[in-house]
């Protein structure tokens, strides 16, 4: 069965990520399988160190597993050289990270476009007009022109949004997207993320340290010391922050 | 002193300094050199016509001494820029000093410091390897019978002089360079700081000032130029007013710089790299224009005295063309002395190429998130090389090209002045064809070698550390 069949966008199997040699080794991943299922809006939570965000980068095809398995929709990604995976994360990933998503020296529609000119073509009318949405309803309009040292962190992150749905990408990776905001303009941030996936079938996986953060999402998947130690539908931030405490204490 | 409040690594000092103590030994070096050379001309002249020699002296004298000032001056823009860029590499770490209690200015002195420390070291250097040279040119120069088997004065004292000037300029440049140390708030250090853009201050004054020059300079050139039709100390008059106005245009670098790397960077189409590739060239206009000066003085300076040559060659041609025999000896001996003076000019223009490098690769080290942020959204090795090769050559095209521009005017002012009486009417430049291909060749060759080192830095580069945050 391949990944489609299983309602998946993406799945991982028996992965693990060593870095360093011999009994110095450290296992940042530790035989994970797991599967991002299609149009869900996913948390992957974990303290620091759990591995979270090495799970995301090799997911993303920025990083090469030690062992096991990865595919993006029916795509075994595992063995691809770099330039295919350059080539994969330019049309079918988006990003969001904490920060520093924009390139200093492009205006807003700029950066909104750059997937788009990375890849050598015009969008299509189609295309076009579904920028042209995203950027209406993240309200950038008036902000087309700006570079991103005059926006604001989160007129910053709703940016990054835009760019990264801008391709209509198979999958969204959003690696820590509050960290860097206030907890209201963070709110925001992790309300437009939801709406994303609700409304357009957005597929997301999102990184985050945060039960808030997480409880925006349809589902958790919990990840301690390179492993998966638990799956949840939609919880509320107290259920997480019990589960995680939880797993503070059962170190 | 130095110790604690670099908190640098080795490796990131030496790659930090290894621009400066080049520059640094280069100066020193040719300064050592020169003065060698003048103890020793001076000498053999003397041997040879009882007399003549201190005025040989003072000639040569003078000549070396504009020679090094002028290589003194294009290393110190260099140095004052390196340092500048170092500065902006350590921002988090002089925030981090600043809030933990260090005054802003002990920091920049520690800078200075470190200048200094760098350009003592380089000037030795710089000091064993023009003693190298001129011992090994002596030696050879004496056996193959060019150079009269005499006494020469290897260890003229005088040495000292450039030895000691480099290390006090390079200790200087780095204090001017440091300026931006004063302004770092510790805040800087808390937040992950969004590129700050820094606005000089005192610009208008400077601006003013490089203004008046340019055009004062330009009417005395105009003037000279006039007078130069019927007198020949029209020369002397255009002489100040190319000097006054060249030096408004190094002062006004922050005006005249970035609009030609921007008409540089629109030839390069509108491909994501290559607009990128535009855009980062002018992200700090102050920078990128330090970064280019230096070399548009190197290339102003050696086409500027390859065209008042190369007319003042065609002219004499053109008078004795009926003596054929005299004037392929003038031919010769102006060749000669063309090619001597290009040499010493062009050295300067081979600091300002150094320094050119070296902007390119700290600021290409100092952008590393962003490349990795470039690679995570579908930026291929190839397109990565592809934007840095481009800045590479928009810097080096616009830095060669207003240099030609400038050296053939200036060039076409001063045989004017010099030579306009003779015939009495205006004329046009005389264009050394093979030193301008050889220029647009070098600036090639800059722009290649330039982007070499950063290229295959900024490719290794993995997307994941580049972004992990700090």
């Amino acid at each position: 069965m391949n990944t489609t069949e299983l309602g998946l966008i993406a799945r991982v199997a028996h992965v693990s990520k060593r870095y360093g040699e011999g009994s110095g080794a450290v296992a940042a991943l530790d035989d994970v399988s797991i599967g991002i299922r299609r149009g869900e809006f996913t948390a992957i939570m974990g303290p620091s160190g759990s591995g979270k965000s090495t799970l995301m980068h090799v997911m993303a095809g920025l990083d090469n597993a030690t062992g096991g398995q990865v595919w993006l929709g029916d795509t075994e990604i595992t063995e691809l050289g770099d330039s295919a995976l350059t080539v994969l994360r330019r049309r079918r990933v988006g990003f969001v990270f904490q920060s520093f998503n924009l390139v200093p020296t492009l205006d807003v529609r700029g950066n909104i476009m750059l997937p788009f000119e990375l890849d050598g073509r015009r969008p299509s009318a189609k295309e076009q007009e579904w920028v042209d949405h995203l950027i209406a309803s993240l309200g950038l309009l008036n902000r087309l022109t700006h570079r991103p040292h005059e926006l604001s962190g989160g007129q910053q992150q709703r940016v990054a949004i835009a760019r990264a749905l801008g391709t209509r990408p198979d999958l969204v990776f959003a690696d820590e997207p509050t960290g860097a905001l206030d907890s209201r303009t963070g709110r925001e941030v992790l309300a437009l993320l939801a709406t994303a996936s609700r409304e357009y079938a957005q597929s997301i996986a999102m990184v985050t340290h945060d039960p808030i953060a997480a409880s925006h999402a349809d589902r958790i998947l919990f990840l301690a010391d390179g492993r998966v130690v638990d799956d949840r539908p939609r919880s509320s931030a107290e259920e997480i922050s019990r589960i995680m405490l939880s797993m503070e204490s059962a170190l | 002193m130095a110790g604690p409040l670099s908190a640098h690594n080795f490796s990131a000092q030496a790659r930090d300094h290894a621009s400066t103590l080049t520059v640094a030994a280069l100066s020193s070096a040719f300064g050592v050199v020169l003065l060698q050379a003048t103890g020793i001309i001076a000498t053999s002249v003397e041997s040879d016509v009882v007399g003549e020699s201190d005025s040989v002296r003072l000639a040569l004298s003078i000549v070396t001494t504009v020679f090094t000032v002028i290589a003194f001056y294009v290393g110190a823009i260099v140095t004052a820029n390196t340092f500048s860029t170092i500065i902006a590499g350590r921002v988090r770490q002089i925030a981090l000093l600043r809030l933990i209690g260090a005054q802003a200015r002990t920091v920049r002195r520690a800078v200075a410091t470190e200048g200094l420390l760098v350009g003592a070291l380089g000037a030795v250097l710089g000091l064993a390897v023009g003693m190298g040279i001129t011992v090994a040119t002596v030696a050879l120069g004496i056996r193959s019978g060019w150079l009269p088997a005499l006494e020469y004065t290897l260890l003229d004292p005088i040495v000292a002089v450039p030895v000691v000037v480099v290390a006090l300029v390079t200790w200087a440049a780095a204090w001017v360079g440091s300026r931006r140390v004063v302004t770092v708030s510790p805040m800087e250090a808390v937040g992950a700081a969004a590129e700050t853009r820094n606005v000089g201050g005192r610009r208008t004054a400077r601006t003013v000032f490089s203004l008046l020059l340019v055009l004062g300079g330009l009417a005395l050139l105009a003037l000279g130029v006039i007078v130069g039709l019927s007198f020949v100390g029209g020369l002397l008059i255009a002489f100040c007013g190319g000097l006054a106005s060249f030096t408004g245009i190094i002062l006004g670098a922050h005006l005249v710089m970035p609009p030609v790397l921007r008409l540089v960077g629109r030839l390069f189409g509108s491909a994501p790299t290559a607009r990128l590739a535009a855009e980062n060239a002018v992200r700090f206009p102050e920078r990128s224009s330090r970064a280019t000066i230096g070399l548009v003085i190197g290339v102003t300076l050696v086409v500027m005295f390859a065209v008042t040559m190369e007319s003042y060659r065609a002219m004499v041609l053109e008078s004795f063309a009926d003596r054929p025999e005299l004037a392929a000896a003038i031919d010769q001996s102006v060749t000669l002395t063309t090619s001597i003076f290009l040499g010493l000019v062009g050295f300067s223009a081979v600091i300002a190429a150094v320094g050119m490098v070296n902007n390119l690769s700290l600021s290409v080290l100092q952008r590393t998130r962003e490349l990795g942020l470039l690679r995570a959204l579908g930026f291929t090795g190839r397109q990565v090389r592809g934007m840095i090769l481009a800045e590479s050559a928009q810097m080096s095209i616009a830095a060669v090209g207003l240099g030609l521009v400038l050296g053939v005017f200036y060039g076409w002012a001063g045989a004017q002045s010099l030579l306009g009486s003779i015939n009495h009417e205006l004329m046009a430049p005389a264009l050394p064809w093979p030193l301008i291909a050889a220029t647009l060749a070098g600036g090639a060759v800059l722009a290649l070698v330039a982007s070499i080192a950063p290229a295959r830095r900024a490719t290794t580069v993995s997307p994941v550390l580049a972004l992990s945050v700090d």
